[in-house]
């Protein structure tokens, strides 16, 4: 075989050719989903061969411009609605083709060895706490963590404290690896947590209601709306319960 | 992360960077040697344009690109019609790779052909061949390891790419994660031992393609 041939081979292996995109679907799931959603798109498989579902995962607003740049996503699961509103605005989610599909609540984390106490909000102020981990408030964790800690009247004082992450998983790894003092995180990424330790739970009355949504993108497709009936389905519902996620 | 996604991931990765170094390498040569033998108005500006993917910050690259490519830029009309849609496949990784490997290709060859005395050339254009055929069969064989080199530079290159890529291709698993990419996503999930097996990866590949390199199109260059 030549040079030329071999190349033209490789192209067409990598190629996205129409056939292997009918049997493949691409759904977008906010970071904190990572394990249920993966779960819940290997079911999905299972009961829709020959359906192949890639999955990729990103802080939702990171999604949500690749949505807008054009990225082939099917279904998107957003960590914030209002997200999923503006892309509903938009036009690139169609009226009705979404479904709210788990809550989820705000906990601090503290880094392993840590040695200011940790109990409350206002301990966040204490000289010990030099390095708070949170994305941009683009971000839904880093948005609703904001929202928090505006509420209790504390954004103004900890803004210099703040260090900017990629994501909410990422927000958890930074303090996973000492690398911050403390994170507010959700409940469900801090069960993941190899080091930190969780400080408090935000109780979740003082926090704005997370709730995840997932909406069918751009065209429809009888393998897309299935997907997402399937996200908000009851074998979702258990495998999101499983992960420490509430039925919305 | 198993072995199986390691070898998708590295699989991916070498395609990308394969098909990134076939597309720029006739380009180089054809505009490396122009570069070398004609002397032209603003050739300073030309070659300072030809390095530019080199020195921009790769994220700006990508953002070009995407603007370029998407479905808001000036071309999308364009795209539309013809029914390509390019922005988040492993195309638009292996074109944000291409340029951003295109001026080292193309530097490199423009060293291989500045080192062919002209009058070989001259020679060949005396006895008979025609200017192309005096580069195909004099000039170009007289260059090859340069060539070959500024090829391997942007082989390498291609297949570290990371900033272009993330904006113009995404990081899909199973489509658009390279290495590079595959590393920044599992070092922001915290998965450090996947990120160290990814890095390990990438060094042996980038360690093996710069070696074969100096070995054989270095080593003993004419």
């Amino acid at each position: 075989m030549s040079v030329h041939a071999s190349i033209a081979g490789i192209l067409f292996l990598i190629a996205p050719g129409p056939r292997a995109v009918a049997a493949e679907l691409v759904a977008a799931g906010a970071v904190s989903l990572r394990e249920p959603l993966t779960a819940i798109a290997r079911e999905f498989e299972s009961r829709h061969p020959p359906t192949r579902v890639l999955l990729t995962f990103g802080a939702s607003s990171t999604l949500a411009a690749q949505v807008r740049a054009g990225a082939p996503v099917d279904v998107f699961v957003s960590a914030d609605p209002r997200i999923v509103d503006r892309l509903e605005a938009e036009g690139l989610v169609a009226a009705g083709a979404r479904r709210d599909v788990a809550l989820n609540r705000l906990v601090v984390v503290a880094a392993p060895g840590l040695r200011t106490p940790l109990h409350g909000a206002e301990d966040l102020l204490a000289p010990g706490i030099r390095r708070i981990a949170m994305p941009a408030a683009a971000v839904p964790v880093g948005r609703y963590a904001r929202e928090w800690l505006a509420a209790r009247g504390l954004l103004v004082a900890l803004e210099g404290r703040l260090v900017q992450t990629e994501h909410a998983r990422a927000t958890l790894a930074a303090v996973d690896a000492g690398h911050a003092d403390a994170a507010v995180v959700y409940a469900t990424d801090a069960r993941a947590a190899r080091a930190a330790r969780l400080a408090f739970r935000v109780p979740d009355t003082e926090h704005t209601r997370i709730v995840y949504t997932a909406a069918r993108v751009g065209r429809a497709g009888p393998s897309a709306d299935a997907l997402l009936a399937f996200l908000a389905g009851e074998q979702a519902r258990r495998l999101l319960e499983a992960a420490g996620f509430k039925a919305p | 992360m198993s072995a199986g996604d390691i070898l998708s991931i590295a699989g991916l990765t070498l395609c990308i960077g394969a098909a990134a170094t076939a597309a720029v390498v006739p380009v180089a040569v054809a505009l490396g040697w122009w570069l070398v033998r004609h002397e032209f108005r603003g050739k300073a500006f030309v070659r300072a344009l030809v390095t530019l993917p080199m020195v921009l910050p790769p994220v700006a690259v990508g953002l070009g690109l995407l603007w370029l490519l998407g479905r808001r830029g000036p071309l999308a009309a364009l795209w539309e019609a013809a029914g390509v849609d390019l922005v988040f496949t492993a195309w638009a990784a292996a074109l944000a790779a291409a340029v951003v490997g295109f001026p080292l290709a193309t530097r490199a060859c423009e060293q291989a052909f500045a080192a062919v005395d002209t009058r070989y050339e001259q020679v060949a254009g005396s006895l008979g061949l025609s200017p192309l055929a005096s580069f195909f069969r004099v000039t170009l064989p007289l260059a090859r390891r340069g060539v070959l080199y500024g090829a391997l530079l942007c082989f390498t290159r291609a297949i570290g790419e990371f900033g272009a890529t993330a904006v113009v291709a995404g990081i899909i698993p199973g489509r658009t994660e390279t290495l590079a990419l595959g590393i920044w996503s599992r070092v922001q999930l915290g998965e450090d031992s996947a990120a160290a097996a990814l890095c390990a990866v990438s060094f042996a590949l980038g360690l093996a393609a710069m070696w074969a390199g100096e070995r054989w199109l270095r080593g003993d260059a004419p």
